[in-house]
């Protein structure tokens, strides 16, 4: 892909129109991710046989894997990681971080919606944005001289939210809970903390200057490799490989699963890169949304329950998004945004990173000092052999048989494709995904 | 919050120095604890 160096805005009028566009590119992307983090729940619906959460989570990890390196070899070519590597090579050290939270919290979901249920867990770690709303405060300067109408609007959005979340949880979980209720507690809270406090590394990463579909590829060997000791520890070797092998109907549907998270997770790391994590998490908290939709519409859940539940799940939906129309209208001041410049020249003093690259990557730019990214045959080796080995475990996969509405899901995938194209294009015009 | 520090500090000092290295580092190693109580 040909990159082309945004000039560099010396005029504020420009400047301002500038940050316009990125806020309102944070936001598309915050709402595109939402979108396709709810689809990924689809290909997981497909799978309803007796297999273990640990092997289910972990083989959607290994899609996550693939995906993780074949897109951004897809988009901007692995020379254009490298170089971000080589410019601040101790963000390597928090892609880790996250990606060990980032398994540790899924895996105390699992315990979580056992032990509880969904409705009463998915609220609780949803709380994630509130805690990221905190660190956004307190550690990289957002919402910082924001005025009281934006921290009503952050905040209050993400309250409303969560209490939308809660009402959309509670009627799509037809499950009791189950008798270790204060275990369940503490696994969703846990999960909601982890999940917090994952946003501080990409916050870092993007005010340091690294791109998104860099700090992924890293990002995915912390989560492999935490989930991989996870599942050994949790199952042993040779129970976690005999349960591999007897879900090998299954694999594709559950990396599919993987994949278009990741797809949803890409978005989702741009909103924070230029919405922040306070604005940015919320966002794309939507995924509820959409999960039930799908749940909804093409797996037929609720069908047939009692109007009141049709009800709450009509509340939930609209409280949730006046919760998001809350955050979207309350973009970030111009002296809000020179707070987050602080905190990034800030960054780049402490890890001794040119201030051309950090400020020019903040406004979503190449530097002039960076040469134009460039796909080579380990790119298209790379994206080879992943559509090979997700073709092959296509081959080997079988539909269950579960009814589907299909009209319903291709009326949902379109839409999710729509969002890809119409948010791709504007963070291909807009930043050439830097 | 993390200190500013002149350029020339290394960089594993710098890591080791950062807030935004110990507070993921803590909630990590909460987190696994957690983990361990709950099974």
């Amino acid at each position: 892909m040909q990159s082309t160096l945004t000039p560099t805005l010396d005029s504020p009028a420009q400047q301002t129109s500038r940050a316009r566009k990125l806020q309102l590119l944070g936001i598309l992307s915050g709402f595109t991710a939402g979108a396709w983090l709810g689809a990924a729940e689809a290909p997981t619906k497909l799978v309803s046989i007796g297999l273990s959460p640990m092997v289910i989570s972990l083989i959607m990890v290994i899609g996550v894997f693939l995906a993780r390196w074949s897109v951004p070899a897809l988009i901007l070519g692995t020379s254009s990681v490298r170089a971000d590597i080589r410019r601040a090579p101790h963000l390597i050290i928090w892609a880790l971080l996250a990606g060990c939270l980032w398994a540790v919290a899924n895996t105390m979901t699992i315990f979580a919606i056992r032990d509880i249920g969904l409705s009463i867990a998915f609220p609780l770690w949803n709380s994630n944005s509130l805690l990221g709303i905190l660190w956004g405060f307190l550690f990289f300067n957002e919402l910082r001289q924001a005025g009281w109408r934006r921290w009503l609007g952050v905040l209050g959005g993400a309250l409303v939210m969560c209490v939308g979340a809660a009402l959309l949880a509670i009627a799509s979980s037809g499950a009791a809970p189950a008798a270790h209720s204060l275990r369940g507690v503490w696994a969703a809270l846990g999960a909601g903390v982890l999940w917090g406090t994952m946003y501080i590394p990409y916050r870092k990463a993007y005010l340091t200057g690294m791109n998104p579909l860099s700090f992924v590829t890293f990002f995915t060997f912390g989560e492999l490799g935490m989930m991989s000791a996870l599942a050994v520890t949790y199952l042993g070797v040779t129970p976690l490989l005999h349960e591999l092998q007897s879900a090998r109907d299954v694999l594709f549907w559950l990396m599919l699963g993987g994949f278009i998270w990741v797809i949803g997770d890409l978005f989702q790391q741009y909103a924070a890169k230029y919405v922040g994590i306070s604005r940015g998490i919320p966002l794309s908290n939507t995924n509820q949304l959409w999960g039930l939709l799908w749940g909804m519409l093409v797996f037929g859940e609720l069908h047939g329950h009692s109007h009141s539940l049709y009800a709450q799940v009509v509340g939930g939906s609209l409280l949730m998004m006046a919760g998001v129309a809350a955050i979207s209208f309350s973009s970030a001041t111009s002296s809000e945004r020179t707070c987050w410049k602080q905190a990034a020249h800030r960054e780049g003093q402490r890890y001794n990173i040119a201030a051309d690259y950090v400020e020019a990557r903040m406004d979503g730019r190449q530097a002039a000092s960076e040469a134009k990214p460039a796909r080579t045959a380990i790119d298209w080796l790379l994206v080879v052999a992943v559509t090979a080995i997700f073709l092959y475990f296509a081959t080997t996969a079988r539909l269950p048989q579960i009814p589907i509405t299909w009209p319903a899901s291709l009326v949902l995938s379109a839409s999710a494709i729509a969002l890809l194209l119409i948010c791709g294009a504007a963070l291909y015009r807009t930043t050439r995904f830097h | 919050m993390p200190k500013e520090t002149a350029p020339q500090q290394s960089r594993f000092a710098s890591i080791l120095t950062d807030i935004h290295f110990w507070v993921p580092v803590a909630v990590l190693i909460g987190g696994l604890v957690l983990l361990k109580f709950l099974r």
